[in-house]
């Protein structure tokens, strides 16, 4: 009895039915319309589509469960991308350069946390000035043009496969998986949700408000970087021009999967669904040929009705 | 929840567009459709596909930043087991794993608007059957011979010369052959300032204007696309010079024919994106059908200015979008 | 002395303004003491002092025999925990989206070794501790409520939640700023219950409210005080509405009151 309710709720904890719902009866749509979307090759291509922005998402997930923001992890994508480049271009060895992308990531990451915390400006506002600040550090250090020529161990990474899956895809799964963990199962997770519902109660009960936000901006920032990492290896050159817009992507898909903007509820489980949806309307358009164009309408209506919907049903049970 | 459901099917349905696959299927993927010079590619292969009998399915990305995306968009054609495969990459490397994905397929891949790099392509062990686009060293060699044709061999004045964004090929390309042409033709004429205008209006604008207030006597600007050249001739009417410094721009898009009709821009070197869609559906249509085409096809760009609009005789004019 | 706690002569300013003016009383376990007074008349500012949020100027707070606060003692929201003080605020400090289990141990999660070495929060302990708790306390809730968000619950439930909260701590004292101001008539019952239930467990309760109904209802006596001043210390039964109306707006003569 005990073991059947464990298993119901770690299916239907925090994650919203209505993602899975939506992503399933997405998906059917998709096998009825468009041409061989059911294929194995096509939905290994889908979750390929969906690792860089998906690893993104579930950074920012705890920043958004946290009751913060980021708007910079495109930009820190970009940065840790070229200063891998950069590293490995200067001829130290690839393991040194994916680090020195991780630690750029995660020390920009870290920068925000400390602003936001020492100087009272929200988040909106820091973040949003370390996307330009980022951005441009990356293109300054690159000279405005991508670095070609990476590593054959770092390139694997992105186009490599293990046991005929993609390697960002395994690194995309793992992820969510290591992320859920941390968001549902521990303390520090508990605590991230407590912060962002609210921050009073959190500071009451003895958590370090300052600690933890630096640790999710930091956690943020190194997920851009690994994003950023993945993206390089897919594309083959580490592009100071990588992942504009990438942020608001990262952003929609934490909150189609349920995650509350403004804090105190999230899952990464739920964002990895969330991505899912954008990837599989991205996929199925494309398969059907549907101009670009629509696909960007397509995902800016299912976000406002995904949080539409969430709204309705919170205030039917109370 | 009902409502919601149905709101979610409605909107695939919506989006929905069947795309049949047919016969032999060619897909291409193109940069952005929000330029119009890869709006007049497209109808070019579209055209292109029509006279060979090929369908085509022609996919494009929404800004030419979107770099991984257009690397997705690639791999899904592949997925629907196209026959051939056309692509504009955004840069030298994007595309790479689709290449290689279709190398090992067998399905040849044609490189449109040549923007890999052989070398890296040799590196990498891939193979495109051919590549096509327009010569940009070529497009500024013409504008240099269209200057000497219309100033005389013995031309000696002052040239500016305003280039694209620092380090873009195309740019470089296209000053570098109007450079040599020009010295190879009018040995005697000075080029006295190339600077980068970044593509844009207002930059070139101003470059036009500084140097115009150091040398008042400027005969001449060539700018290494018609955005740029469009300010420029701003620039020079606005300082009163507007019949004595020639003007040449290089695309030959819509603006530069309106403003070259009107008498402001004295040409342009137009590039004709139509013809390289076409003829880039054609001579794949002769690979499918086991022919050989050469590796590297230069399409022909053409100088336009006042005159030649308004006899339209030529017959490139038609390619003209 | 023998008091639980022990208030006397304590001044506090803020800037210029002098908040409280020589303020003493004392108050035993087991007892409930209502503190009401007008806007601006003091209530939480005391509150901070005793909860060490704030230092006193002059004056002493002992504590279970201990010395609490003075110019002397530092004092702080940690050592007041210590002592075992705790206070209820008047918003409760609830994480509304998180379920009940959650809030009760905020801060505190139950945590068990995964594998034997990972730590994760366990959540079976943490929910049989809270129902237990919640039960003592003679509050009936369902499992499914337990789980759910506590933005669920009604107003009233919510109350007794940061009250089980508060009382996870095992405090001596609690501090109840204005439980039953946003409650209807049954919930306010529940949550007077309650009070009664701890009062009965020997623990030491001060009930700042507005609604004199409920001052008379539960407590056993009334403390006012009137432009940081304490204006009257009564004995509830022994006093009436207008009396205490009285005294809070500064009409009726200084009393002074005897402990119970």
């Amino acid at each position: 009895m005990a073991a059947a309710s464990r298993r119901l709720r770690l299916v239907g904890t925090g994650i919203r039915r209505e993602s899975l719902l939506v992503l399933l009866l997405l998906a059917a749509v998709m096998a009825i319309f468009a041409p061989n979307f059911l294929s194995l090759g096509n939905l290994i291509n889908v979750l390929l589509a969906t690792a860089v922005i998906g690893v993104l998402a579930i950074g920012v997930t705890f920043v958004l469960a946290g009751g913060g923001l980021d708007l910079s992890v495109g930009s820190i994508m970009a940065v840790a991308g070229v200063a891998m480049g950069l590293a490995s271009q200067s001829g130290l060895p690839w393991p040194v350069a994916l680090s020195t992308g991780l630690a750029v990531g995660a020390f920009l990451g870290w920068c925000n946390a400390v602003f936001i915390v020492r100087s009272g400006v929200p988040p909106f506002i820091v973040t949003l000035g370390m996307l330009s600040v980022a951005r441009g550090l990356a293109l300054l250090i690159s000279d405005g043009r991508p670095i070609y020529g990476l590593p054959q161990e770092i390139v694997f990474l992105g186009q490599g496969r293990v046991l005929g899956i993609p390697a960002p895809v395994w690194i995309f799964l793992l992820t969510t998986i290591l992320g859920q963990f941390l968001i549902s199962r521990t303390r520090f997770g508990y605590h991230t949700l407590a912060l962002g519902d609210n921050e009073t109660a959190a500071r009451v009960a003895g958590i370090a408000i300052e600690a933890m936000k630096a640790r999710l901006y930091t956690l943020s920032g190194v997920m851009a970087a690994l994003g950023g990492l993945l993206f390089a290896a897919r594309v083959n050159a580490a592009d100071p021009t990588a992942g504009i817009g990438y942020e608001l992507l990262a952003i929609t898909a934490a909150v189609i999967g349920g995650t509350n903007l403004f804090g105190g509820r999230g899952t990464v489980v739920g964002t990895f669904i969330g991505a899912l949806i954008m990837g599989v309307l991205q996929n199925g358009l494309n398969l059907m040929a549907v101009q670009p164009f629509y696909q960007q309408i397509a995902i800016g209506v299912i976000l406002v009705l995904a949080v539409w919907l969430d709204r309705v049903q919170s205030r039917e049970r109370t | 929840m009902r409502t919601f459901l149905a709101i979610t099917v409605l909107i695939a349905l919506f989006t929905a567009g069947l795309a049949t696959a047919q016969g032999r299927t060619v897909g291409v993927v193109l940069k952005t459709l929000a330029n119009p010079f890869w709006g007049a590619m497209r109808e070019g292969i579209e055209e292109g596909g029509k006279s060979v009998g090929l369908t085509l399915i022609i996919q494009a990305v929404p800004s030419e930043q979107d770099v991984e995306p257009q690397l997705n968009t690639c791999l899904n054609l592949l997925q629907r087991n196209v026959n051939a495969l056309v692509v504009a990459a955004i840069n030298a490397t994007n595309l790479l794993p689709c290449i290689r994905e279709a190398n090992r397929r067998n399905i040849p891949v044609v490189d449109l608007d040549a923007n890999l790099d052989p070398a890296i392509l040799q590196r990498e062990g891939l193979r495109v059957v051919f590549s096509i686009s327009s010569d940009n060293r070529r497009a500024g060699g013409q504008a240099a011979e269209y200057l000497v044709q219309k100033k005389g061999n013995n031309f000696r004045g002052k040239v500016l010369i305003i280039e694209g964004l620092a380090g873009n090929p195309t740019s470089a390309a296209r000053r570098d052959g109007f450079r040599e042409r020009l010295a190879q033709l009018a040995p005697q004429a000075s080029i006295v300032a190339s600077l980068p205008g970044d593509w844009d209006r207002l930059k070139a604008a101003n470059i036009t204007n500084d140097v115009l207030q150091r040398h008042p006597d400027l005969s001449a600007i060539y700018a290494a696309n018609d955005t740029m050249a469009l300010g420029a001739v701003e620039a020079v009417f606005a300082a009163g010079k507007g019949g004595q410094v020639v003007v040449i721009g290089t695309d030959g898009n819509a603006d530069a024919v309106r403003s070259i009709r009107a008498g402001r821009l004295t040409a342009s070197v137009a590039q004709l994106p139509y013809l390289v869609g076409f003829q880039a559906i054609e001579n794949l249509a002769k690979v499918l059908q086991g022919q050989t085409v050469p590796s590297r096809i230069i399409v022909p760009t053409l100088v336009i200015d006042r005159e030649i609009l308004e006899q339209g005789r030529d017959p490139l004019l038609r390619y003209l979008r | 002395m023998g008091s639980l706690l022990e208030v006397k002569e304590v001044y506090k300013r803020f800037g210029a303004v002098e908040v409280l003016r020589g303020v003493s009383f004392a108050l035993n376990g087991g007892t409930v003491l209502g503190l009401v007074g007008d806007n601006g008349a003091g209530k939480s500012t005391l509150m901070k002092l005793i909860t060490g949020v704030h230092s006193v100027d002059s004056g002493e707070i002992w504590f279970n025999g201990q010395l609490l606060s003075s110019p002397r003692q530092t004092h702080s929201p940690a050592r007041a925990r210590r002592f075992g003080i705790e206070m209820v605020y008047q918003d409760l400090a609830l994480a509304k989206q998180q379920d009940v289990a959650a809030n009760i141990f905020l801060g505190r999660e139950p945590v068990r070794h995964f594998l034997g070495i990972l730590p994760i929060v366990d959540r079976e302990a943490m929910e049989i501790r809270a129902k237990s708790i919640l039960d003592e306390l003679g509050i009936r809730i369902s499992i499914s409520q337990l789980r759910a968000p506590v933005a669920w619950l009604s107003g009233g439930q919510q109350q007794t939640i940061a009250i089980a909260r508060a009382l996870s701590f095992d405090p001596k004292l609690l501090i109840l700023d204005e439980p039953t101001a946003a409650l209807a008539v049954k919930e306010t019952e529940h949550v007077l219950e309650v009070i009664r239930e701890l009062r009965n467990r020997g623990i030491g309760i001060i009930l700042i409210s507005h609604r004199l109904p409920d001052i008379f209802e539960v407590t056993d006596r009334i403390l006012v005080l009137h432009q940081g001043k304490v204006a009257a210390d009564l004995v509830t039964k022994n006093t009436s509405m207008a009396e205490v109306v009285a005294h809070i707006v500064g009409a009726g003569p200084l009393h002074k009151g005897g402990l119970v």
